[in-house]
């Protein structure tokens, strides 16, 4: 993507996104309601047309060649609309018919399988599918070409701790494949589990792309001091550090950067236990929404 | 790859029901004229009915009335009457607006996910329309074959093959338009007020055409209005299939689908 914008008369839905996905691996894309994300995803599938910027896929425009750029994703939207007058099986013929590429009986069955929607439940009509079944089915339908990129958008919403396992090992299993994956979720721990890099959009601008593990980085560590014998707290802290609570013998403090400052701190200090957090990638993400609600 | 999408439709049990029924509906009730027709005929009371028309309704037929009002218009009635016509106008607008129902549930999102160009949510529409009016009329025919089988007396002459199959393709024509219409409004709008702004519009069609023939001068505006290019009691009274009329819906249509295609190409997809 590059330099793509969408603009609605004076609201700028996104603006100039530059993004990258490498082959092979699997981005989480997050934002709060109406940061952009939908409509990135949207721009992709070419269902609206940008004010400015240009994105492809593999190499095709996906406005000149939206049919080659098609051709090659499977797409999960985030509220599925489906006929629910069509059975399970009668939805996932109709939109593999429509693929270029053909779908081989048994990995639909193993999706079906790993997914738990059995042939009993395939047959059955959609107005009788509960929510879970649905976001099952629309997996399915996503996965079953085999697509060399995967567009989710909150792949786990309505599916039950067991099934997001399953789609978690799923996921795994099509990246070691090469699928390449852009995800779309509220769920940060998911994306911390299952994603490689994440991009943040805050306000349709990208304000954060790096790896999970550096995102962590940036989060402040927890630490919790306990001690011996009373102590007071320091008039001054040294830079980076934050005292969050204090008894007379714990403390409890936020660890921005090394943590050769605290070391120092606590160096002359009766320690009795030393618990340190390992950052997260909530916190680090949780701190750009606040800046956003704010 | 688009043939399945093009007969989609047509696999869902509610618009084969929809369909059936309707055609069943129009077949029965065709069927039921003829059985009056025949019955009216049997008493030789078509003069005696035609003298208690209202004037105005003498007037909207016009020259044509007393060929309207015989066995054979009674029949053929079928292509012009009211009831009808606002049956199979609901039904045309109701499937000519379905792009804009699949955009609005999220189902277009899905199916142009995949390799299929934006045209065939256009294309499909206009197919299945077509195929609707065309089984409709059939069903009309069929309605009017039965009913003249079982209850036509002997010494009446049937309508020739030639003038139903003109009505049929009048009205068929109408119908297209019509749907054109609705198709236009619904590549751009909510499917709810496409298919509410097309069905006044219809309506005021109507009444202007009528309100027309009651009164010449209101002639001026009357153009504006397709029903003023379906005049069938001249075909019931031996005339022939008026081309001019048949362009002129035609082009209506045609025009409806092509800024339909427009719109379709160039609008964002989203509910």
């Amino acid at each position: 993507m590059r330099g793509l914008t969408k603009r609605y008369g004076p609201l700028t839905a996104l603006n100039d996104l530059n993004l990258d996905l490498e082959r092979g691996e699997i981005l989480g894309f997050l934002g709060l309601n109406g940061a952009g994300k939908s409509t990135t995803i949207r721009l992709l599938l070419d269902l609206i047309r940008p004010t400015a910027g240009q994105a492809s896929v593999f190499g095709y425009d996906c406005w000149t060649e939206g049919l080659d750029a098609r051709a090659r994703l499977g797409y999960l939207p985030g509220e599925l609309g489906l006929y629910l007058d069509l059975t399970g099986l009668e939805t996932l013929d109709f939109l593999a018919g429509l693929s270029r590429q053909p779908v081989a009986p048994r990995y639909r069955q193993e999706l079906c399988d790993r997914l738990e929607l059995p042939r009993s439940d395939l047959r059955r009509r959609l107005r009788e599918y509960s929510a879970g079944m649905k976001r099952k089915l629309g997996i399915i339908q996503a996965f079953q070409t085999n697509p060399p990129l995967l567009i989710l958008d909150e792949p786990t919403d309505g599916l039950d701790p067991l099934m997001q396992e399953s789609f978690y090992a799923l996921l795994a299993e099509v990246k070691r494949g090469g699928t390449t994956v852009f995800m779309s979720s509220h769920v940060l721990s998911e994306v911390e589990r299952v994603c490689d890099r994440v991009a943040l959009l805050r306000k349709g601008e990208l304000v954060l792309l790096c790896s999970v593990r550096e995102s962590c980085r940036l989060a402040p560590r927890r630490a919790r001091i306990y001690f011996s014998e009373d102590v007071s707290a320091p008039p001054e802290l040294p830079p980076g550090l934050q005292l969050t609570d204090r008894t007379p013998r714990q403390w409890r403090l936020t660890v921005v950067g090394p943590l050769r400052p605290l070391l120092t701190l606590l160096a002359g200090l009766p320690v009795k236990d030393l618990e340190l957090e390992e950052p997260r990638l909530e916190d680090v993400v949780l701190k750009f929404y606040r800046q956003e609600a704010s | 790859m688009s043939g399945p999408y093009l007969l989609f439709r047509l696999s869902f049990r509610r618009v084969r029901l929809l369909l059936g029924a309707t055609g069943l509906l129009i077949a029965s009730v065709q069927a039921l004229r003829v059985l009056i027709a025949a019955s009216v005929h049997s008493a030789g009371q078509f003069e005696e009915i035609t003298s208690l028309l209202p004037p105005a309704v003498r007037s909207i037929i016009g020259p044509s009335l007393a060929s309207v009002m015989s066995f054979n218009g009674i029949v053929c009635g079928a292509y012009f009457d009211t009831g009808f016509m606002i049956a199979l106008l609901a039904l045309t607008i109701a499937l000519a607006t379905m792009p804009a129902s699949e955009i609005e549930t999220g189902f277009a999102d899905l199916i142009l996910a995949r390799p299929l160009p934006r045209h065939w949510l256009v294309t499909r529409t206009i197919a299945l329309v077509l195929i609707s009016i065309v089984l409709m009329l059939l069903m009309i025919m069929a309605g009017t074959w039965a009913g003249l089988a079982l209850f036509a007396p002997p010494e009446v002459a049937w309508p020739s093959a030639r003038e139903t199959g003109s009505l049929a393709l009048y009205l068929g024509m109408l119908l297209l338009c019509w749907s054109g219409i609705a198709m236009a409004l619904g590549a751009g709008w909510r499917r709810g007020w496409a298919a509410a702004t097309t069905s006044l519009l219809a309506f005021a069609a109507l009444l202007l055409d009528w309100a027309q023939r009651l009164q010449p001068s209101l002639e001026r505006i009357g153009w504006l209005s397709p029903f003023h290019y379906f005049n069938p009691y001249d075909l019931v009274a031996g005339k022939p299939l008026p081309l001019e009329d048949l362009v002129v819906l035609w082009a209506i249509a045609m025009t409806g689908f092509v800024v339909a295609y427009f719109v379709i190409s160039q609008r964002d997809i989203s509910r």
